[in-house]
């Protein structure tokens, strides 16, 4: 059996679920109800075999509404997490000005959930929201970037030892299904986060 | 061996050993397990929420 399989377009991981998994597929069930979203960043190597410990996992979703938000918050304190920032009222002026608010579970501060808020003024991270590739492992479905982005976005902009090493691993982990005419076609989409 | 290459020589071989995810398991687990033993005595005395928020203000984490 390989790491990994392609079913319908879904990149299926042939492996368990993790304690850290879990974490993240009780916070998406949530999301999932009010809007939709993307992982990025460490969480995207560690799904697919890097071995590396995170503190925190990325998930960009659309910059909503105070009505939506407060149904969100509310149904993420109703799971067993909490906010860092506060309380809806609190957290809402960081989130509706684009500044990611995070969320634990309750009497943990690791792993949290940073939430960045995307609109289209945030091309680059638009553009990923809205080209979501989706993996699996075992029941919990999820969305990632495709991957020659997040290779890229990693290399292009984040750049730290840590996003270097996990771009390494993705290339090498998923070079069959790499498509390199996609680094080109991504290349100029991400390199506009630098503008 | 530089730090790099060790990371494709373990994306290579976890590519068609999937059992290695076995102890990519055990790793995150456990650091899991500690960080939550760690604050969780770290604020034993104190409302977690206001400890930690505290704490994440001192590291940056919280503005």
């Amino acid at each position: 059996m390989k790491a990994y399989n392609i079913e319908e377009g879904t990149i299926i991981l042939n492996r368990d679920l993790t304690e850290l998994d879990i974490f993240v597929k009780d916070f998406l069930e949530v999301v999932k109800k009010h809007t939709k979203h993307l992982i990025v960043s460490g969480f995207v190597s560690i799904s697919s075999g890097r071995t590396r410990g995170t503190e925190d996992v990325d998930v960009l979703i659309p910059l909503i509404s105070k009505e939506n938000f407060d149904n969100l918050f509310d149904d993420l304190e109703k799971a067993g997490f909490w906010c860092f920032q506060g309380n809806k009222d609190i957290a809402y002026p960081y989130f509706s000005e684009k500044v990611s608010i995070r969320f634990a579970r309750e009497n943990e501060m690791f792993p949290n959930m940073e939430v960045i808020p995307v609109d289209e003024t945030r091309k680059v991270k638009f553009f990923e929201l809205s080209h979501p590739q989706k993996m699996k492992v075992d029941n919990f479905e999820f969305n990632i970037p495709p991957i020659e982005f997040e290779i890229l976005y990693k290399e292009l902009i984040l750049k730290a030892k840590k996003d270097i090493e996990d771009a390494k691993h993705l290339r090498v982990m998923f070079s069959e299904i790499i498509d390199e005419k996609r680094f080109e076609k991504y290349r100029p989409i991400i390199l506009m986060e630098l503008k | 061996m530089k730090e790099i290459d060790y990371v494709e020589m373990y994306a290579l071989n976890i590519k068609d050993n999937p059992e290695l995810f076995k102890q990519q398991k055990k790793l995150i687990e456990s650091q899991m397990h500690s960080s939550s033993t760690l604050f969780r005595n770290m604020f034993k005395d104190t409302d977690f929420k206001t400890g930690a928020r505290i704490y994440l203000r001192k590291i940056g984490l919280l503005k």
